[in-house]
């Protein structure tokens, strides 16, 4: 698989998604996630087996009725359900710990992964630059999920900061925390503080990554990711013909 | 009340008229606490209600049912207003009880600009824009009286 030619940053990008799935896993996306909804859509088409929930009210939707646009609360993921399963539901199934997996996303993060969701720059809280979504998902799901997994489809040092002023959640130190990028991922093993480079993708290099990230890389010599395999580009246009997963990047 | 997760978050910190942490009374586990939320009103548009205000949430419900719970009062807005048999054929499928509800409004396309499964399935987004401005520019009762236009 040739990159620039078989598969882009997006199709990377799902496809480290799709790898982070584990047969039996209950995984959630929240709202705005128009990339882990094509990487968990194709997931189902790939036959991996997990319980997939969402901010619809839907568990285990039709996943092969295309999405036709990026919103993830439309009735693309409600409709064929087998059941109704509501946010405070949802909460409630993640705080007694039976979720595995919660793809959340960010606005800035740093080493210890600590992230912003809440405000960026200005005085104070109360005086922002910018004022975001906030953290009704982030903050209540990412201390108790078993394996949480942030995905940001940029990768920068405005994203990618040095210390992050105003944490909306944090990493819990006895679970495991990921980060999937454009370029790499970074993943904080359970039990440890900080997060370290794990691997990176075809088309990128240490350097790149370095770059790109505010804070201090140690690792030198990581290994690189393998590409998009035929059938996981395959289960990707399968269920996503209207190319949704293009809509972040 | 306590509520799983929210530890390592500084909005714990920032909004102790909102947040509390306490040691459980059954183990040594700190919790977060959250101070209940109490509207004066929720606003619920739905699918499917009767006069007396039984109402039932055809398609995804969101925190409707919870806004209902915690308001002091609520105000249905219903796609059609149906029969009451309706809500004793099933009953479980009623989503809010009448004994919540303060008052009904008949009002067809009542969440439009946005979506109301099964009714309209797609945001209205020359509609949504005009909202974005009339709220920009003050001028929310005009966009509303040209939404509701012949229905007034």
């Amino acid at each position: 698989m040739e990159y620039g030619k078989d598969y882009g940053k997006p199709e990377m990008m799902a496809t480290a998604i799709i790898r982070e799935i584990k047969e039996g896993d209950v995984v959630f996306h929240g709202l705005a996630s128009p990339t882990p909804m094509v990487a968990m859509k194709a997931a189902k088409a790939l036959g991996k087996d997990f319980t997939y929930v969402t901010l619809s009210d839907g568990l285990d939707h039709d996943w092969s009725r295309p999405p036709y646009f990026a919103s993830t609360l439309s009735e693309n993921t409600y409709i064929g359900s087998v059941a109704t399963f509501g946010l405070d539901e949802i909460f409630d199934l993640f705080a007694s710990g039976k979720g595995d997996i919660a793809f959340l996303s960010c606005l800035q993060m740093d080493k210890t992964g600590r992230i912003a969701m809440s405000v960026l720059g200005g005085k104070d809280y109360d005086h922002p630059k910018l004022r975001g979504p906030g953290g009704a998902g982030s903050a209540t799901l990412t201390p108790v999920t078993k394996r949480t997994v942030i995905w940001k489809t940029a990768h920068d040092k405005r994203t990618f900061v040095e210390h992050v002023q105003f944490a909306t959640t944090s990493p819990a130190i006895d679970k495991p925390f990921t980060v999937i990028t454009p370029l790499c991922i970074f993943r904080k093993p359970a039990g440890e503080k900080y997060l370290k480079l794990d691997c990176i993708f075809p088309y990128t290099t240490v350097e790149e990554v370095k770059e790109n990230t505010g804070w201090e890389i140690e690792e030198k010599d990581v290994p690189v990711m393998a590409p998009p395999t035929e059938e996981e580009l395959a289960a990707i246009k399968k269920v996503d013909p209207n190319n949704i997963l293009a809509f972040e990047f | 009340m306590p509520v799983g997760g929210m530890w390592g978050s500084d909005l714990v910190d920032i909004r102790p008229e909102f947040f509390q942490v306490m040691k459980s009374p059954f183990s040594e586990e700190k919790v977060v606490c959250v101070k209940a939320l109490v509207p004066d009103y929720a606003i619920l548009h739905v699918q499917e209600a009767d006069i007396y205000g039984n109402a039932r949430i055809l398609g995804p419900s969101y925190q409707d049912v919870l806004m209902a719970r915690a308001a002091k009062k609520v105000i249905l807005t219903t796609e059609r207003i149906v029969g009451t048999y309706r809500m004793q054929e099933e009953p479980k499928l009623t989503a809010v009880p009448h004994m919540l509800v303060e008052a009904v409004v008949e009002l067809p396309g009542g969440a439009k600009p946005g979506i109301c499964y099964p009714e309209y399935l797609t945001v209205d987004w020359d509609d949504h824009k005009a909202y974005q401005k009339a709220v920009k520019a003050g001028e929310v009762p005009q966009f509303a009286a040209k939404m509701l236009e012949g229905r007034l």
